[in-house]
């Protein structure tokens, strides 16, 4: 089972729309098993596959919808409140994978309240239990069993969250948009992951995968910025040979009512179908070769 | 007409990112330096450097009953010595330790571990792996941090060398061991891993000789089992004891070999030209002279010669080969006689 997460700690890079579109490809181009999960207390990815509710005595946030398999009348299912979110993690209580419209695509959505709990912890042990979570819970023979590849969309943060997806990941991709301030994010993430490999054991290093332009327009400002970046012998290995574009099309996917809901169920030959195919099939090339 | 702007990121971030990248090529999943507490550190009960004090003496002091008890408290008082340039200076070189479960095995730096809770010191800098170094591996840390030592005893030096063959042996098959493979795994030179090698292969008194302090230097130790007669090494093995000097036991060496190989010249030399006489050989010591003449002439019946003798110059090597020659004239004319 491969963990792929694409982290940045500078917002609005295209985290939640990379993760999105790896998801899809993984499960409908590749036919692998794939489960998304949400550590963003915005909760965007979940927005994506389910209908979100907000709770009124939760004012913090996006909750998860009823889950589909729930039943009140089961006695099972008799202590559960029928919602379920990555977040039970921290609460040592299961967490049970929504299914999307995508078949083989399960989705583990965020819970904005109790994310952002884990979040603020700041007492060191407890810090070290919540790293450790996200890690545990991957690693356990039921998710190793049902799923091939895992999807983690992260919270623009370097906080206790980002470092338990960092200890859990294998591979690491960073979206950034070619301008000062997310390469700035690079650095945030690319110091996470230096204090992540120093402690790993060897034989299951983390990956970093490279570098992804987002939302890349042909002007001056973002061509100069990834030649400087492609032109350092250090950092140019890491900047991947691919990249997103600037295209309306990606937010269009993600409302709530667009057909089609996935770009890779547009016609072929689509721009944007042939762009994101040719990014996500190079990075599962480096991630399954 | 304006330049065209260029964009690109700042030099500090630049070089921030590649920096970051290269520490993470160079080191991922080797060690790391970090402060640790030394309420998780556990001594490794296999290493060569044998120290009786440990953890629970240095915490708790140590138990009057103990059978090390004089032992340990020697090592207590060495271990102060260190505790107070700790004090002073802190610890200069980070310990070396793994990760084994909830606590770190160590590798290399009991001694200042000790020291340093003996100060009252709660952390001490360590170098971590972050997987158990393979044997060979953690033989040879050991062994680097410990060539650096003087507190550690021959026999300890050989065990630990021992250990380092052993384990290399292991990973490599059984290869012939050379002062030259020696070299190569230690690094230590050529003349220091033939003493190691000859040292090693010593013969069973000399080992015993190791064992028990008799024998404490390294180059003694190869000398001495050098040696092939055990007789002449017992003499070594007790003039060592005795304090004698490298160059003593090698000046003892030689006489030794003379007296053997006079032996051996006398019972053989049958080959060639038949002897009709006796070749008197050569000396450029005019001494070896003086005292042959003196003790022919000391013998009662040969006092008549005295005169002649007495005149000589010893000093001349002229003038005592020709008392020499004298004396063997006077000698052969004493035995027709």
């Amino acid at each position: 089972m491969e963990i792929i997460a694409f982290v940045n700690n500078k917002g609005g890079v295209g985290k939640t729309t990379c993760s999105k579109l790896m998801a899809e490809y993984l499960s409908k181009t590749k036919q692998l098993r794939t489960l998304c999960i949400d550590f963003d207390p915005q909760c965007n990815f979940s927005h994506q596959y389910l209908q979100m509710e907000i709770d009124p005595a939760a004012p913090e946030g996006l909750i998860p919808p009823i889950h589909p398999d729930y039943d009140i009348d089961d006695p099972d299912d008799e202590d559960w409140d029928g919602r379920s979110s990555i977040a039970e993690i921290f609460y040592g209580q299961g967490v049970v994978p929504y299914p999307t419209y995508v078949e083989k695509l399960d989705i583990a959505p965020g819970h904005a309240e109790k994310l952002l709990t884990a979040e603020s912890v700041r007492r060191s042990e407890v810090v070290d239990k919540v790293h450790k979570q996200l890690a545990n819970f991957l690693n356990s023979s039921d998710v190793r069993e049902a799923y091939d590849a895992v999807v983690i969309d992260t919270a623009p943060s370097k906080g206790p969250l980002t470092i338990s997806v960092i200890k859990a990941a294998n591979h690491i991709i960073i979206p950034s948009v070619m301008e000062e301030q997310p390469v700035q994010g690079i650095y945030g993430m690319l110091q996470l992951w230096m204090q992540e490999s120093l402690v790993r054991e060897k034989t299951r290093p983390l990956q970093l995968i490279g570098i992804l332009p987002n939302m890349f327009k042909q002007t001056r400002l973002h061509k100069d910025i990834l030649k400087s970046l492609q032109d350092n012998a250090a950092i140019g290995k890491y900047v991947l040979p691919v990249k997103f574009s600037q295209r309306i099309v990606f937010a269009e996917v993600d409302a709530a009512d667009s057909t089609p809901r996935s770009i890779f169920d547009f016609q072929e030959q689509h721009v944007a179908k042939n762009e994101a195919m040719e990014v996500c099939s190079y990075i599962a090339e480096r991630i399954f070769a | 007409m304006s330049k065209k702007k260029r964009f690109g990121i700042s030099e500090a971030l630049t070089r921030g990112l590649s920096e970051t990248i290269h520490v993470v090529e160079n080191n991922a999943g080797i060690f790391r330096n970090i402060i640790l507490p030394l309420s998780r550190i556990e001594l490794d009960p296999d290493n060569p450097r044998k120290l009786a004090i440990d953890l629970t003496d240095v915490r708790q002091g140590i138990r009057p009953d103990d059978p090390l008890y004089a032992r340990k408290q020697e090592e207590l008082e060495k271990l102060k010595e260190l505790a107070h340039t700790i004090k002073t200076n802190g610890v200069i070189n980070p310990v070396v330790v793994y990760k084994r479960g909830e606590l770190y095995r160590m590798v290399a730096g009991e001694r200042r571990c000790l020291a340093s809770l003996l100060i009252g010191k709660q952390e001490i800098e360590a170098r971590v792996f972050n997987e158990k170094p393979k044997n060979f591996e953690l033989k040879l840390i050991q062994w680097v941090e410990n060539t650096a030592r003087e507190d550690l005893t021959l026999a300890e030096r050989l065990d630990n060398m021992r250990d380092i063959i052993r384990e290399y042996q292991g990973q490599h098959g059984q290869v012939e061991v050379t002062a030259t493979l020696i070299k190569t795994i230690t690094g230590l030179s050529l003349s220091q891993t033939t003493y190691y090698l000859t040292a090693l292969n010593a013969p069973e008194d000399v080992q015993v000789g190791i064992q028990n302090g008799s024998i404490r230097n390294l180059d003694k130790a190869a000398l001495i089992a050098g040696v092939l007669s055990s007789e002449v090494r017992q003499q070594l093995m007790q003039a060592c004891v005795a304090g004698s000097s490298l160059k003593a036991l090698k000046s003892l060496i030689n006489q030794q070999k003379m007296i053997k190989h006079h032996q051996a010249r006398l019972s053989t030399s049958k080959r060639g030209r038949q002897t009709a006489k006796i070749n008197m050989g050569t000396t450029m010591k005019a001494a070896v002279i003086k005292t042959i003449v003196d003790c022919v002439i000391s013998k009662k019946e040969y006092d008549k010669y005295l005169d002649i003798f007495s005149r000589v110059d010893w000093m001349d090597l002229r003038q005592t080969t020709h008392a020499f020659r004298k004396l063997i004239e006077l000698l052969e004319v004493e035995m027709v006689a």
